[in-house]
């Protein structure tokens, strides 16, 4: 299978591992990707203007005849929505007016969806897996808004690609409550508590493993977990890793290749427990 | 004092179906921030349905919007009070309206312009010269994404750095 893959804009700094990851999982899964042709960016939660958001995103999505795939659920959302207002002909003749090559629509695949197909074929690819562990999975919010990608509220296809990996989802209360990212920048406090809440929740039902769908969730949880843990004075201490670092992890991938000497709170006594876990069944 | 010609800005931008509104409180309700709000989104949607121009603009509000898009999939009017903000916010643009949230997107918009990707360190950068009160967090971050190799210096530059800048004026006139 051959699909255009959409890095996003975090893919060269704070979401790196999120496109390592990414890459190295398609390639042990035998799905060729072919880095979407001079990518710009999809406006993120910041373009207010919503034929100019729509016109980032079509551009995108012009580049290309091939299924697009992306990790980000914010790129995947906004390549969704745009696509829903491009259905409109008036949006879509102001848009075309102003693009190089024209959009005439297109196929939008977060890697959660593209994964879940691939191991629901061959699910032997599977070398270690993930037993007894305890994950939380959380999506955020964009990655089943706007409505068309499972319930919008109450989605499962997260929770079944972590039974698919033989771990044990957990009934995660706030998986779609919003983590505060889109505006940590200029009102830090106010989206610090709501990442606390999330992160608050996960210690309480003992996880061992947060799974995200979206950089800025991770952002909030993983990178600014320390800083929560310090003004808050309570410790946390709970790996957060990108979907496709723990397909990656089942899958038998090293640490380097799937970028988890990247992430702030270390997954790897986690990893470690997992492989040890697999010796004393053997 | 009434603008009607506020509130039809509001409506073309938001949709028609903000005049649907029957101030249920769902969305307010449905919030992550609404602890935060005054006045709340719900109360935001009234004044601009009363063309309270002034009221609406100046509060703190729609700069509390984590775009969660929570209240849209809630409405049982279906209207998109996400897309009310976004009128909003838009609306203080053009008005000159200042702020280091504005400063922020701002920014974001401009790098977008330019380059046609945002890159995270120098955008960070340019905020703090805006708003030196985010020097903390942006210091605590740094220090985390740094021994990581997470720090990219370089601007990223698209090829079609001409198109993306005529999407952004043509389309946002």
């Amino acid at each position: 299978m051959k699909l255009a893959y959409f890095p996003g804009c975090v893919s060269k700094s704070t979401g790196k591992e999120m496109d390592v990851s990414t890459r190295a999982v398609c390639s042990a899964l035998g799905i060729a990707l072919e880095e979407l042709e001079d990518w710009n960016c999809c406006g993120a939660t910041h373009v207010a203007n919503e034929l100019v958001a729509t016109g980032l995103a079509a551009r995108n999505m012009a580049q290309t005849d091939l299924p697009i795939m992306t990790s980000c659920s914010i790129c995947y959302s906004n390549l969704r929505s745009a696509a829903q207002r491009m259905e409109d002909p008036e949006v879509k003749g102001k848009v075309n007016a102003v693009l190089t090559k024209k959009y005439s629509g297109a196929k939008v695949r977060h890697a959660l969806d593209v994964i879940q197909e691939a191991l629901d074929k061959n699910d032997e690819l599977i070398a270690v897996p993930l037993k007894d562990l305890k994950v939380a999975p959380y999506y955020g919010c964009l990655m089943t808004r706007p409505r068309g990608v499972d319930s919008p509220e109450f989605p499962t296809i997260l929770e079944k690609l972590i039974k698919t990996l033989k771990a044990e989802p957990l009934d995660f209360r706030l998986k779609t409550f919003c983590c505060g990212g889109p505006i940590f920048m200029p009102q830090e406090e106010a989206a610090e508590d709501i990442a606390y809440k999330i992160l608050e929740e996960a210690k309480k039902e003992g996880v061992d493993v947060i799974v995200t769908l979206c950089p800025l969730c991770h952002l909030m949880l993983d990178a600014k977990q320390k800083a929560i843990e310090n003004k808050r004075g309570e410790k946390i201490g709970i790996p957060v890793l990108y979907v496709t670092q723990l397909v990656g992890i089942a899958l038998g991938l090293g640490p380097e290749e799937l970028g988890l000497n990247m992430n702030v709170v270390s997954p790897m006594p986690m990893v470690e427990r997992v492989y040890e876990r697999m010796a004393e069944e053997a | 004092m009434q603008d009607l010609e506020f509130r039809k800005e509001v409506l073309k931008r938001a949709g028609p179906e903000v005049l649907t509104c029957i101030q249920c409180g769902t969305c307010s309700a449905s919030c992550p921030t609404a602890h935060l709000m005054s006045p709340s989104i719900r109360k935001l949607i009234k004044l601009c349905l009363e063309g309270k121009k002034e009221e609406a603009l100046k509060s703190e509000t729609i700069w509390l919007c984590t775009s969660c898009q929570l209240c849209t999939i809630r409405c049982p009017r279906g209207i998109r009070p996400k897309a009310v903000v976004a009128a909003l916010k838009d609306i203080a643009e053009s008005e000159g309206i200042k702020g280091k949230d504005q400063a922020y997107e701002e920014l974001f918009l401009k790098q977008i312009k330019e380059h046609g990707r945002i890159s995270e360190l120098p955008l960070s950068g340019e905020f703090l010269l805006c708003y030196p009160q985010a020097a903390v967090q942006a210091m605590e971050m740094g220090l985390e994404m740094a021994p990581r190799g997470k720090i990219f210096f370089e601007k990223e530059k698209v090829k079609g750095r001409e198109e993306v800048k005529k999407i952004v004026e043509e389309l946002g006139k």
